[in-house]
């Protein structure tokens, strides 16, 4: 309980709230970090991903090696990054943009796949033809699932970003990293809630943004599909 | 051609893995062990250096020694000391007292009253101090030669009228250390700009230096990379540092005649020559430390 109380005591003074090592500045440095990663990764991973699934092609090759990237750890790759290009945000946002891209090829990979051949063939009667199909027809019905890529890369790279500290970066894991090294618990586990809290909300915005850029015919989809169900409750 | 080249150096790898860990059989554990001892080693490079030499000393004596390298900065050192996870470490007698007196600034240039001074405030804590060691290592406070030529800066004092326009360095708890940021103005008065946390005097706080982020850094003054850095040591000509003499502090449980006297020895030959010595083979020439300590200890007569 106590603990809990200094935590609260700790977000309440003022002190917290200004300077170079002050919730805002420490929020926007750990915004900007994650959003550059993301930005990056999705540069990288979108265009091959879409590509490979569209044409079905080397299928095997993307998800293998986005697995392998996976497997890497974001530690490890920030040490040697730290050892290429020395102190500042591009070692961090090399491993971070690492870290992005596995989610984001396979996701978009599986969505361009999954779209139904029958509605591709219908496409294709109706005359849609190569970038067109894809770019009015697939990509829409893919983009719930290309935008889960998104979002569970954006969360990853959020809670991950705290390794910046390591290395003298900015962000919320200052808090974590000097919170142990000052044997300042109380410390520490605010940067922890931060994070979290930052965490959750990159969540829950790019879940809303999802639902706002899937395409209204495939919303109705859906709530049809779900119908069912629900009446069959209610009789 | 190449296959061959690196299969024979994996197989010449692996017989050096197998027949050290066959050598290691033999001597780490004799006929009867004297005790298990499981050493704490700072995360700094001179942290090992340290718990390496003590520790080959106490299992040359026939103590079977566990190590916990790297373990990380004083905080979390005497926490795992104070509930027993670990035996010893090997600290230096103002910081030290400092840490433990919680920055009451009992510490003076006498190292052996230090180390007295510390002991008062370890007992009750059931660890003991020893001997210190003539080695010492004190906080240092460097700049590169740049730095110090475009703000004229020789001496610590110097830093006063031009701190606020510099941006100082050193590890996380510098700014809640007595002889680091705390000191610097209360004995000198100096105010910086702002303060990056970087690591204790390791490759972040020389990347810094080197690439401007900062231009003052915490370096320690034994650690010989200031000099190959182009770095300039400001002098402490206020006496900030006191005597920062090494000196093994260990839980009494395990402070057995023995030990103590293996410690002391070793205490009592190391030199800061030596100390500094040893720094530069492993951060300058990227030697083990086991073996550079190994050589110290065998050079001295123990016996190896």
């Amino acid at each position: 309980m106590a603990a809990i109380e200094s935590v609260l005591k700790w977000f309440t003074d003022p002190a917290h709230w200004s300077g170079t090592d002050g919730i805002p500045t420490r929020l926007m440095e750990h915004i900007q970090l994650s959003a550059e990663s993301v930005a990056i990764a999705m540069l990288i991973a979108l265009p091959i991903g879409i590509v490979l699934g569209h044409y079905g092609k080397l299928g095997n090759v993307a998800i293998n090696v986005s697995n392998i990237g996976r497997a890497l750890p974001s530690f490890g790759i920030l040490v040697i990054a730290f050892q290429i290009w020395g102190l500042g945000d591009l070692p961090i946002i090399v491993s971070l943009t690492a870290l992005a891209i596995p989610p984001m090829v396979t996701n978009s990979y599986v969505g361009l796949r999954e779209v139904d051949p029958d509605i591709k063939d219908a496409a294709r009667g109706m005359g849609f033809r190569g970038m067109a199909q894809l770019l009015r027809v697939e990509l829409p019905l893919a983009l719930p699932l290309v935008m889960a890529g998104i979002r569970t890369s954006a969360v990853q790279v959020v809670a991950t970003a705290t390794l910046a500290a390591l290395i003298a970066g900015g962000g919320f894991g200052r808090y974590i990293v000097d919170g142990l090294d000052q044997q300042d618990y109380t410390k520490l586990f605010a940067g922890a809630v931060l994070v979290a809290l930052l965490a959750l909300a990159t969540e829950l915005s790019l879940g809303g943004l999802e639902r706002l850029v899937t395409p209204r015919g495939i919303r109705l989809l859906r709530v049809r599909a779900a119908r069912p169900a629900t009446a069959f409750k209610t009789a | 051609m190449n296959r061959k080249l690196s299969s024979g150096r994996l197989f010449a790898a692996l017989a050096t893995i197998v027949l050290t860990a066959v050598a290691c059989g033999s001597t780490s554990a004799p006929a009867a062990s004297k005790g298990t001892i499981t050493i704490a080693g700072f995360a700094f490079s001179e942290g090992t250096v340290l718990a390496d030499l003590y520790g080959e000393a106490l299992a040359h004596d026939g103590f079977t020694v566990n190590y916990k390298l790297q373990l990380g900065n004083r905080e979390v050192v005497s926490t795992a000391i104070k509930s027993g996870q670990v035996d010893l470490y090997i600290g230096y007698a103002a910081t030290d007292l400092e840490f433990y007196n919680k920055g009451a600034g009992e510490a003076s240039g006498d190292a052996a009253a230090n180390v007295q001074k510390l002991n008062s405030h370890l007992s009750s804590l059931g660890l003991v101090a020893l001997t210190p060691s003539t080695a010492i290592d004190q906080n240092a406070f460097a700049v590169t030669k740049d730095t110090a030529s475009k703000y004229n800066l020789v001496k610590l004092s110097d830093l006063a009228a031009v701190g606020g326009q510099l941006v100082l360095g050193g590890p996380p708890e510098c700014p809640t250390r007595p002889f680091c940021q705390p000191g610097l103005s209360r004995v000198y008065g100096i105010t910086f700009k702002s303060f990056k946390a970087l690591d204790a005097g390791d490759p972040l706080t020389f990347a810094a230096l080197a690439n401007g982020s900062i231009q003052v850094g915490l370096v320690f003054s034994s650690d010989a990379r200031i000099a190959p850095a182009k770095l300039v040591v400001l002098q402490d000509d206020k006496q900030l540092e006191q005597a920062d003499d090494v000196v093994p502090i260990l839980r009494s449980a395990v402070a057995s005649d023995e030990a103590k006297t293996v410690l002391n020895e070793v205490s009592a030959k190391l030199t800061t020559a030596d100390l500094v010595q040893m720094n530069s083979q492993v951060e300058n020439l990227h030697q083990d430390a086991d073996a550079v300590t190994m050589a110290w200890l065998q050079s001295h007569n123990f016996g190896m």
